[in-house]
């Protein structure tokens, strides 16, 4: 294409996003107080005690979504007027970035704290003590306004040391976020490691959401929680909470429509793939996806053997139970499988949660593996069998170079059609805090609330992946059997 | 080379009750010998070839190979199996392999044979057969007779002491048949021993030294091909082996729907291998129907041929007529065309019957 024509489409593009906004029809509003917000739809997270706050409200349309980042989105897309989040969650920078602007502050501030197991006392005192003796606004303030950081004292940490095991559950500034160099920072981040140097013990950092890290709480899998952990009654039952270390503020933003954000593709992409070493996520997580989709195919192929046999076992009881086992794996959906699998079966134990997720897919492979397999080797004329016995081939004989290579033949193109939906099917595993394609590319998206480049780049993998997949199995394909058949 | 003593197979029915399929079947067979297994329908002689490579293992009894009993539980069939080839039905070539390999495959695995070895082999073999043009096509190209040939090549190709054949022509059309039994007379001729179940009855004579007549799962008679089709002594076997095949057909009125005679009898002669006559015989009846028995009706006309004589005759019966309905010069005109007229008297009244 050349220069002008590309210009041309630019500015098509453009007229059409335009339009687009425009044609949402919301009249660009500034409330100034919480009673001016009558009238308005105001966008908040889903469980977020803004929501207990605004939902006595009669004169408010509430809309909810999944997390901050998307209650941000849902102003600049036009389905709601006002969003309402933690304050400190964005800075004049993030405002400007993001073309919104705060319009007032809340005025019933909430306690920000730690959680800490029912019943550990000691950890719970000694990090009090911790809190108390450091300049926690301070740093704060460094994260929040850029102001200068705080200095830290000597420490000493000694590597033979139990680890002190911190699971943070929100990936936003200035909370807990990965800088530029792939470092953990934030406040959350910072606080935690100044105590645990002054523990002299190790740091182990997990990320994972917040129903799970609770979980892991609970089990002893971690020793302290946080990230915008509120201190709520309901929380105070199962876990033991830390003295507060800042209050936080509502802050009510609504669409800067002074504001010009057309980035250009370019930086568009790199934002949503240099900035923070995305590009390292979304390595890692095609690495995870790749990873559960072939422990996933092997195990669940060698189960589905299994399954085959007994589906052509001479008793009847045994066929019967392959018959059971299908109906139920396939009667409910794959992902309350590994929800069930995850939360009730595998909850206490340590197993980690690729591994359930790697044994949620197998199970249900298995059935539909076993099934295509019993299918296609019973397609194989039984004369074939017969007259390979007469010939004087073992039973094993006969169907290892008779009996298989045609049912490779008839059921390889299936298997490949299965396989490529397992890898599909994986892109669930986001729902237990697995870091695959899918979910990388859609915490991306929620970092940079561009939805187009993250997501295309994972749809191009994916397609990429079930290529290479397809190709492979093909590979499994009996020699000299690519010529077709006439019937 | 292979006794049978006391063979009883039965099966168990889906709903339970017993089938009871060889009952006491004793026989014994020899060197050389080739012995053909006729008999109706049902009658057992499959599962009792089956029985002797133990494909189908009895019930009770036993089956000696050169002594050695192979019903006994840890007796090393696949090595018995290697010296006894079987020829199917339905042919059951290996459909993933050429021609070829087919027949090199089990020599090659079994017998450990080189691959050049095995090959020379087989292309002697299909020369054999006359299918060496094909030896490198699959079994799906091939028609019914050619695959059979394949087929026998394949048992060939092991060496076998004793060719087990199970109806190998039955699936096959008519056209096709003879190509089959050249290559077994051939077989036959070079001394291999076979049992070879048919229903080609002209065939079984002509090749056999021995003949069995099996039916309701028991053996009923065994003799030469002489003592079994010219003096049968059981009456099962005299009704067998001159089992006659008739087409009928009532004639009412003159409003009678000839397409479908003429259908009828076509299929009729392709079904026994008689296509030539098919035209002769409609011509007949139309003749001597609208013509010389114009007026008599009701008339039944009815075709008939024996397999084992070849004779083709087309009987046309009247009821309550006590003389021929034929003139003088109705048998001028017909008599050209036919082998022989006869006309007599029957219980119920008059036959003209035609041979073609």
């Amino acid at each position: 294409m050349t220069r002008f024509e590309v210009d041309m489409m630019k500015r098509i593009l453009f007229l059409l996003l335009v339009c687009l906004t425009a044609c949402t029809g919301r009249k660009a509003v500034e409330p100034h107080s919480e009673a001016e917000l009558a009238g308005l739809t105001v966008a908040c997270r889903n469980g977020s005690h803004y929501q207990t706050m605004l939902e006595q409200r009669d004169d408010i349309r509430l809309f909810l979504t999944n997390n901050d980042p998307d209650a941000l989105l849902a102003v600049r897309q036009g389905r709601a007027d006002v969003f309402v989040t933690d304050e400190m969650l964005l800075g004049e920078a993030e405002m400007a970035r993001w073309g919104v602007k705060k319009v007032f502050r809340g005025e019933d501030s909430y306690p920000i704290c730690f959680g800490i197991r029912k019943g550990n006392d000691e950890l719970r005192r000694s990090l009090n003590a911790f809190l108390a003796a450091t300049p926690v606004e301070a740093i704060v303030s460094h994260y929040t306004h850029g102001t200068a950081a705080v200095p830290e004292p000597p420490y000493e940490v000694n590597p033979k040391a139990k680890p002190l095991r911190f699971v943070f559950t929100t990936n936003m500034a200035p909370v807990s976020y990965m800088d530029e160099d792939g470092k953990w920072v934030g406040i959350d981040i910072d606080l935690i490691r100044r105590f645990a140097h002054r523990l002299g013990r190790p740091l182990e950092l997990h990320t994972q959401a917040l129903s799970s890290a609770l979980v892991a709480l609970q089990s002893g899998q971690c020793d302290l929680i946080a990230s915008y952990l509120e201190l709520t009654e309901e929380r105070q039952q199962i876990i033991d909470f830390s003295l507060p270390y800042y209050d936080v503020y509502p802050g009510f933003f609504v669409l800067d429509s002074g504001a010009n954000e057309s980035a250009t593709m370019r930086e568009r992409v790199a934002m949503n793939l240099k900035t923070e070493n995305r590009w390292m996520m979304i390595g890692h997580g095609l690495l995870e996806t790749i990873l559960i989709t072939l422990f996933s195919i092997l195990l669940g192929s060698a189960l589905g053997c299994l399954f085959c046999r007994a589906k052509g076992s001479k008793r009847e009881w045994v066929r019967n139970l392959t018959t059971l086992y299908s109906g139920f794996i396939g009667s409910m959906p794959t992902l309350v499988l590994l929800l069930i699998l995850y939360y009730v079966v595998f909850a206490r134990t340590g197993i980690p949660a690729t591994i359930v997720a790697i044994i949620t897919f197998a199970l249900c492979f298995a059935s539909s593996s076993g099934n295509l397999f019993y299918s296609s080797i019973s397609s194989v004329p039984k004369g074939q069998v017969e007259a390979g016995l007469s010939l004087g081939f073992t039973r094993m004989q006969t169907f290892r170079y008779i009996v298989l290579p045609q049912a490779m033949k008839k059921g390889l193109p299936a298997f490949a059609g299965d396989c490529v939906g397992l890898l599909k099917g994986t892109s669930i595993v986001g729902y237990i805090s697995i870091h695959d394609l899918t979910h990388v590319s859609d915490l991306i998206r929620a970092r940079t609330f561009d939805a187009i480049i993250p997501l295309l780049v994972a749809t191009v993998i994916y397609f990429f992946l079930a290529w290479a997949l397809r190709k492979g199995i093909g590979l499994l394909m009996p020699k000299d059997l690519s010529t077709p058949s006439k019937s | 080379m292979i006794r049978v003593e006391h063979l009883n197979k039965t099966f168990r029915q889906p709903d339970g009750s017993l089938l009871t399929v060889l009952h006491d079947v004793n026989c014994e067979i020899h060197k050389g010998e080739v012995i053909s297994i006729i008999g109706p329908s049902g009658s057992g002689k499959s599962t009792f070839l089956h029985t002797l490579n133990m494909l189908e293992p009895p019930t009770s009894g036993k089956v000696y190979v050169n002594g050695e009993d192979i019903t006994a539980p840890d007796y090393p069939l696949a090595k018995l199996r290697h010296k006894m080839g079987m020829v199917f039905q339905n042919f059951n070539l290996f459909d993933h392999m050429t021609v070829l390999e087919n027949i090199t495959f089990a020599p090659v695995k079994l017998l450990h044979l080189s691959q050049t070895r095995a090959e020379q082999e087989a292309m002697e073999l299909l020369k054999r057969v006359g299918m060496v043009h094909k030896a490198d096509v699959y079994p799906a190209t091939l028609s019914g007779g050619q695959k059979q040939r394949v087929a026998i090549a394949r048992a060939l190709a092991m060496h076998p002491d004793v060719m087990l054949l199970d109806e190998p022509t039955s699936s096959l059309d008519p056209t096709m048949v003879g190509e089959v039994l050249a290559v077994m007379r051939g077989l036959a001729q070079d001394g291999m021993t076979m049992l070879l179940v048919t229903h080609q009855l002209r065939f079984a004579r002509d090749v056999s030294s021995r003949i069995i007549f099996m039916k309701d799962g028991g053996i009923y008679e065994d003799g030469t091909p002489e003592q079994i089709f010219e003096f049968p002594i059981h009456s099962a076997t005299k009704a067998f082996v001159n089992r006659i095949k008739k087409l009928l057909f009532e004639i009412d009125s003159d409003d009678f729907d000839f397409y479908e005679i003429h259908t009828d009898i076509t299929r009729f002669c392709i079904k026994y291998n008689i296509q030539a006559k098919a035209e002769h015989a409609f011509t007949l009846i139309k003749e001597v129907l609208f013509l010389h028995t114009r007026h008599i009706r009701p008339i039944t006309v009815r075709l008939t041929h024996t397999e084992m004589t070849g004779v083709t005759a087309l009987d046309f019966m009247v009821e309550n007529l006590n003389e021929t309905p034929l003139t003088d010069a109705d048998r001028v005109k017909i008599r050209p065309q036919v082998n022989d007229i006869i006309e007599e008297r029957t219980t119920r009244g008059f036959r003209v019957k035609l041979l073609i």
